[in-house]
């Protein structure tokens, strides 16, 4: 035990000495926190709507009217000699409104009056919400227009459930702060491991009287350490600026927390274990670590719209069992019964990188 | 316009290139990391990123069970966007669902949906939706009202609620209805992965060389033979150009196979023209390797180097609107990417392949990528020379 104590405490002293690995222990998380929950989400404001109006009557002028009303949209100038697609082409506008001359009088004459909306749909999922918030407005104008009698015989009552602001920051938040918990920890890890093959060091600790199970422990408990150091700035933030809370039983996520703590500091020692190399180790760990979480844990796009083939990859990655956990707990509240086996996977995974990196502690040895 | 060649291509600097490719040359791993993991990545990522919503699992909850109550399901069962998970007993129930996880959408039908129907009375469907994750939320939200008034539609035209509509139509007077028609340009089948894969390209052009362009800078610097390079009546420049010009071969290379990958894998089209592409391409890796030079001059060693690149890397490609659209950043980021040589090549890249921008739609791009390319690169340079002395 005091040797584990001991081999933690050096790995600590290492990292608050260059200022670095300091600085991407404690400043980066929070750094990565505020920016990408504002870089990342779908959910979009303002998209730039160019009008077109042919005719310029007070029907056109009061569907116009109902567009500039929107949170979406914005209507922007466009000169009437330019065409429409330049609009589009030179990234002036997402969409253009074109309304034909004659439609104040098709309106009047009680005839269905078409206007053409053209959608940018180089960015699919944009363009669907540009569509769909077009077609709603239009709908809400022709009721308006008609007097509001015109509702059909079936209504749905929309309720939002956990997120009712459709806040895109509380999706994000527990995302993100994940992505920084599966980041930097193994990062830090991987790196010292790997400067101890690298320099050679590891020799010392082969003929000194720690074995290596506890030499691994000592290290991972550092890591997890500032693990816990990070998730504890960063969930400051999370109940602060990001306005989340305990939705349910917050024992889960305590525990999956210490859990997955445990893990990354594996993963990453397991890592620098296996690539005595830092420059490669650090690629390994950017790959694992940053890549795999970032893009198939269903951080930004849902895991089910991974395709068959490739989404068996979504099931090793040990940061997708950590999202719905931390997710769960801060919005959805489903406590135990909901992610009993996410937590579980964690402290398999975790269990299963310590017994890696073992086995690439003594491969090393026979290397060195 | 000879001289300057001749200045260019002099023999102190054709025999420096030179070296340079014979150690690029026995290093076969890096051209190897140089073209294969960015490939995969762009296939992985091309293939498993995409925000389209469909197959929403629907939760149920049927008070009614009559023939009108189970034609409503059927009508969001059966289309692509929802899929029936289950029925539930109760409201209770459904809720447990939906916070645990195991649906994602829940309809509750009344009791007396059918009686209202054929009374001609209003009646309210509740739909619930787990928004936690808001985008997801919103096109379920849009694909829920489109089908309910589709739904209507067709009542109405089965005359259920005809007579209504006869009455409000003689007392308001003749009134038109607006047809919305949208159109969709430059990708008409709404193919995420189009929008991905363009802006994935930009994002590994400049991380890889950004990545590969430190590791070589500093790599003389780790071995010591800096001083040896110093010794050689080369100057700075042509060093530092002598680094940069095999480097730009081996990455301009991985670009056209990635270009091949985006055309041949995912159908993306090339509408516009060829030229203008590589043009960008060209100016896209340049400003990622003087990102990287200038990321070694500040560090002592290969591990430094990445350590460093990880406080520029994230932020750069967050905030570059590849993977995102740029309205969806608050207001006050959005100018932000006017500095971001991700976000200029991604616009690039989807004007002259999806839309046939020419030259002149993207001229403030190519601005933006140039003169980051030139402030970075003197950069470097300047800080070499200091380093030097």
């Amino acid at each position: 035990m005091r040797r584990i104590v001991a081999q933690a405490r050096k790995e600590l002293t290492q990292i608050v000495r260059d200022w670095r690995t300091l600085a991407l222990a404690l400043a980066l998380p929070v750094a990565l926190l505020l920016l990408l929950s504002v870089g990342l989400s779908l959910t979009v404001n303002e998209l730039p709507l160019v009008v077109q109006d042919f005719d310029g009557s007070t029907a056109s002028n009061g569907l116009i009217d109902a567009f500039r009303a929107s949170i979406t949209l914005h209507v922007v100038s466009w000169p009437v000699d330019k065409t429409a697609e330049e609009a589009l082409a030179s990234n002036a506008a997402r969409a253009v409104l074109i309304i034909p001359s004659h439609f104040g009088r098709d309106m009047a004459r009680g005839v269905n009056a078409p206007v053409q909306l053209m959608v940018d749909a180089s960015d699919a999922n944009t363009a669907k919400l540009v569509s769909g918030d077009a077609s709603q407005i239009t709908s809400a104008y022709n009721q308006r227009m008609a007097g509001g009698m015109q509702t059909g015989p079936v209504q749905a009552a929309i309720r939002l459930w956990f997120n009712p602001g459709l806040s895109s920051k509380k999706f994000y938040g527990p995302g993100i702060f994940v992505l920084a918990l599966s980041m930097f920890p193994p990062l830090l890890a991987a790196l010292a491991m790997a400067k101890e093959g690298e320099q050679k060091t590891i020799l010392q600790v082969y003929v000194s009287s720690i074995p290596a199970h506890e030499f691994l422990l000592g290290k991972i408990i550092a890591f997890m350490a500032v693990a816990l150091a990070e998730c504890l700035v960063m969930s400051l933030l999370l109940f602060t600026y990001f306005g989340l809370s305990f939705a349910g039983d917050p024992t889960p996520v305590v525990i999956a927390t210490i859990l997955y703590a445990f893990c990354v500091a594996a993963f990453g020692t397991m890592i620098g274990a296996i690539i005595p190399n830092q420059a490669a180790a650090l690629q390994a760990v950017a790959v694992g670590g940053f890549l795999l979480v970032f893009l198939l844990s269903g951080l930004i796009f849902p895991v089910e719209n991974i395709p068959e083939g490739l989404r068996w990859i979504s099931y090793i990655v040990w940061g997708r069992y950590y999202i719905e956990i931390v997710r769960d707990a801060l919005l959805q509240g489903g406590g135990w019964p909901a992610v009993w086996f996410q937590v579980l996977i964690i402290g398999v995974i975790g269990a299963g990188f310590y017994g890696l990196a073992w086995h690439g502690m003594r491969k090393m040895q026979v290397k060195a | 316009m000879r001289k300057l060649l001749q200045y260019l291509f002099n023999y102190r600097l054709r025999a420096l290139i030179k070296k340079e490719f014979n150690q690029i040359r026995h290093d076969r791993r890096l051209a190897f990391s140089l073209i294969v993991p960015p490939i995969l990545q762009l296939t992985l990522f091309g293939f498993a990123l995409s925000a389209a919503v469909s197959n929403v699992r629907l939760g149920v909850v049927d008070d009614n069970r009559s023939p009108e109550s189970r034609e409503l399901i059927a009508t969001f069962t059966e289309s692509k966007s929802f899929r029936l998970a289950g029925y539930y007993s109760s409201v209770d129930q459904l809720g447990d669902a939906i916070s645990q996880g195991n649906v994602d959408a829940g309809m509750v039908v009344p009791y007396d949906y059918a009686r209202d129907l054929v009374r001609e009375r209003q009646t309210t469907v509740q739909f619930l939706l787990n928004a936690t994750n808001a985008n997801t939320a919103t096109i379920s939200r849009a694909y829920a009202e489109s089908m309910i008034q589709n739904y209507d539609n067709g009542l109405r035209s089965q005359g259920v609620s005809a007579r209504i509509q006869r009455v409000t139509g003689s007392q308001l007077g003749l009134r038109g209805q607006v047809q919305l028609q949208p159109a969709f340009l430059y990708n008409p089948g709404l193919v995420d992965s189009w929008f991905i894969v363009t802006g994935v390209l930009g994002l590994l052009l400049i991380l890889n060389s950004s990545l590969v362009a430190s590791a070589a800078m500093v790599r003389e610097r780790e071995a010591g033979t800096i001083e040896q390079l110093l010794m050689s009546p080369a100057s700075t420049s042509e060093i530092i150009i002598a680094k940069i010009a095999p480097l730009f071969l081996l990455l301009f290379l991985m670009m056209l196979v990635a270009f091949g990958v985006v055309k041949f894998a995912f159908g993306v089209p090339f509408q516009g023209s060829v030229l203008v592409l590589l043009c960008g391409g060209a100016l896209c890796i340049l400003s990622g390797i003087s990102i990287g030079t200038v990321i070694a001059t500040f560090s002592k060693s290969a591990g430094q180097a990445q350590l460093t690149s990880f406080f520029i890397n994230p932020p750069l490609s967050a905030l570059s609107g590849a993977l995102n659209p740029i309205e969806a950043m608050p207001r006050w980021l959005q100018p932000l990417t006017v500095l971001n040589p991700i976000h200029h090549f991604a616009t690039i890249v989807r004007g002259s392949t999806l839309k046939g921008s020419g030259f002149m739609n993207l001229a403030p791009n190519f601005l933006g990528l140039l003169i980051f390319t030139l402030v970075f690169v003197s950069l470097s340079i300047w800080r070499f020379r200091k380093q030097l002395s």
